[in-house]
């Protein structure tokens, strides 16, 4: 009689666990053209970042050095308590978690993440630099956020940071520190500062921006070296081309693994969110609501005139490339029409950590973003954000999905690992 | 005489609310936009570009389609007025083919911010644009109508991807005039990275094309929208090879990239299919 007993008990666990076993198989059982999906967006596809060409101490290590020293450097603010990591502190991987960025006052936008801003073709939300350097320059001279001038910069360098400076980038270019107009800068902005930039003798002019414009190479420099890490996602994507499948289910949840397979699959999120860092580097209209309160912003149509007419764009007399390496800008769409309200696909590395959501803050959950998504009425959604009829149900699995794409960034330090 | 007196009272109540209820139903509100007044529920609506009118869009059929066109257009001032008396011209444009059309649309005032548009003609299925300028008292503005996929006459809303698709990478113009192939500076194409292809023209005999001019147009067809480039022809190599730069996809999936080629041999038109990954 125990004996049947045991055969019983036996019979059904063996049962049990064929079952849990052919369902673990189901579970991560990804077809071969699916593997290649997720091998795309895996971060060992991730190539070496491109090289800036218009920034010659891209990869230099003592520019580097200096660039991280600028990038938590408070003198560059009109109230000396705003820096680059004011909106992207280093605690935060580098992205703060306002709805919009905060300096001197507010932005109109969302702070962006820096991880893996090498691979960036565009910077902001909406493109209107095309190099990090070129993107540094912005906020320093924008009232709402460093609230400074490149004439204070220029004096800034000249008090603190000679020696420093010239070890990098050579001699300081003479100027006249005490006839130098200290609220000076050629921004639309501020007429008064603008007229007194344009009276200054050119030499002063072309000394200053010199100046300038190697501190944004430096902290340009410096950003570029913020790389993501392996998260939990490339891990399971490892184990999966092994054929690990009892590794790769301790890697990631049941569900997490249900939303990654609709993330490729009938959700369609890699239309945009593609390649190892989960974006096109595009510039798409989402029909997402602006914030009530702040002006229209129609995104990446007004960008496209600022970027070609940009003072330090690829093509500029203080990029260092040559004009046939500047092909993004080169060959860069300026169809207005096409891009009015379309702003940059943000990479979703991290994305968890991250919130709130969009280029104004307007979500503050993942949930709220994934529901954004589904609800949009059909008339009202152009085809590439078409995201199937995903129910209460999967739109959870996504956002599960969503929380294995976090690994903290990596990036030049001055501590010795 | 009370009698005749109340029967008046309804008689007139009747007349007042007919009236009412007539002169309210085509403008009756139907929510507010950025302190616009929208009327209608199935009407399109933009804001001017820089702020000074609202124009709203009621299409006869509810939708655009290939062949002609009547729309209905409401201008309201920033004050939420109607705006009377403006100048309205209508540009329907095609932004991935770079034109728009010779036939000039009609609008004739209606009163009260109506303008109403007649003969406004597409000539084709695909993605269109409609510009519409307002200008009064010298103040001009533009709104600017999106309509991504514009049904021609026997294309349905978005093109389906084939079952087969041919990749090949040598294939014969429409008229074939002639042989062209291709070499990407890349292998395999990834998305999001931008590259040269090498674009080689040979004529009906084989022999090779020089001195042609190549213009690019990428498209998805499923999702109606093109390359986030312009690709260029920038260099012309000896033996009919020609280096077209800018290219980049940015989306997995079904392309179609076709070249207009212009030679002293004649005008046609190559395509080329891609399955990008």
């Amino acid at each position: 009689m125990r004996r049947f007993f045991a055969f019983i008990i036996s019979t059904l666990f063996l049962i049990v666990s064929i079952n849990t076993a052919y369902a673990l198989d189901d579970l991560h059982r990804w077809s071969e053209r699916e593997k290649q999906i997720l091998k795309s967006l895996w971060l060992g596809s991730l190539p070496p970042p491109p090289k800036d060409p218009s920034n010659r101490y891209d990869g230099n290590p003592a520019a580097i050095r200096l660039g991280r020293k600028f990038f938590f450097e408070n003198r560059f603010s009109g109230n000396r308590k705003v820096s680059c990591a004011t909106c992207h502190p280093e605690n935060m991987n580098f992205a703060d978690n306002l709805p919009r960025g905060h300096g001197m006052g507010f932005t109109n936008r969302r702070t962006m993440p820096l991880i893996g801003v090498a691979y960036s073709p565009w910077l902001f939300w909406d493109g209107r630099k095309d190099s990090t350097w070129a993107q540094a320059l912005g906020p320093i001279e924008s009232p709402v956020e460093h609230g400074f001038t490149r004439t204070q910069v220029a004096v800034v360098i000249k008090r603190f940071y000679k020696d420093e400076y010239e070890r990098v980038f050579g001699s300081l270019p003479d100027f006249d520190e005490t006839g130098l107009p200290l609220h000076a800068k050629p921004s639309p902005d501020d007429p008064k500062a603008l007229k007194l930039w344009v009276t200054l003798p050119e030499k002063t002019k072309q000394a200053v921006n010199e100046i300038y414009v190697n501190v944004g190479k430096a902290i340009g420099a410096f950003v570029r070296t913020i790389m993501p890490t392996k998260a939990p996602f490339d891990r399971y994507v490892e184990a999966i081309l092994k054929g690990d499948i009892e590794g790769a289910s301790k890697i990631l949840t049941p569900m997490q693994v249900k939303g990654l397979r609709l993330f490729i699959g009938k959700a369609k999120c890699i239309n945009c969110h593609n390649g190892p860092m989960f974006t096109d580097y595009e510039f798409h209209n989402t029909r997402v609501p602006q914030l009530e309160g702040l002006p229209p912003d129609d995104g990446r149509a007004s960008a496209i005139v600022k970027v070609l007419t940009d003072e330090f764009n690829c093509l500029s007399r203080y990029s260092d490339a040559k004009p046939w390496q500047c092909r993004t800008l080169r060959f860069m769409s300026t169809d207005v029409f096409r891009y009015k309200g379309a702003f940059k696909t943000p990479t979703l590395r991290n994305v968890a950590e991250r919130a709130p959501y969009m280029h104004a803050g307007q979500f503050s959950t993942l949930h709220e973003v994934l529901h954004f998504y589904r609800d949009m009425p059909a008339d009202k959604r152009p085809p590439d954000l078409e995201h199937g009829d995903l129910t209460d149900q999967e739109l959870l699995y996504l956002e599960e999905f969503l929380k294995a794409l976090s690994a903290p960034p990596v990036y030049y330090t001055d501590e010795k690992k | 005489m009370k009698r005749v007196t109340l029967s008046t009272m309804v008689f007139l109540t009747l007349v007042f609310l007919a009236v009412t209820a007539s002169s309210h139903m085509k403008y009756k509100p139907k929510g507010r936009i950025q302190g616009f007044t929208k009327h209608f529920e199935k009407s399109l609506f933009e804001i001017t570009e820089r702020g000074y009118y609202s124009v709203e869009m009621v299409i006869k059929g509810e939708v655009l389609k290939q062949g002609k066109n009547e729309i209905d257009l409401i201008i309201h001032d920033n004050k939420d007025r109607d705006v009377t008396g403006a100048e309205i011209t209508i540009q329907p444009w095609m932004p991935e083919m770079g034109h728009g059309i010779d036939i000039e649309p009609q609008v004739e005032e209606k009163g009260g911010g109506l303008y109403h548009v007649s003969n406004l003609v597409l000539t084709m299925g695909g993605h269109w644009q409609l510009k519409i300028l307002v200008s009064k008292n010298g103040l001009t503005d533009t709104a600017v109508f999106d309509f991504p996929e514009v049904s021609g006459m026997s294309m349905h809303r978005h093109v389906k991807r084939p079952e087969k698709i041919d990749t090949s990478r040598t294939q014969v113009s429409e008229k074939g005039l002639y042989r062209v192939s291709y070499k990407p500076e890349i292998e395999p194409i990834r998305i999001n990275t931008l590259h040269a292809w090498q674009v080689t023209v040979k004529d009906r005999e084989g022999k090779p094309v020089t001195g042609a001019r190549i213009t690019v147009y990428g498209d998805m067809p499923e999702h109606g929208h093109g390359m986030p480039t312009e690709p260029q022809m920038v260099e012309e190599l000896p033996g009919g090879k020609y280096i077209i730069d800018g290219m980049k996809f940015q989306m997995p999936g079904w392309w179609v990239v076709k070249l207009h080629i212009h030679s002293p041999r004649g005008m046609d038109t190559v395509t080329f299919q891609l399955d990008i990954k």
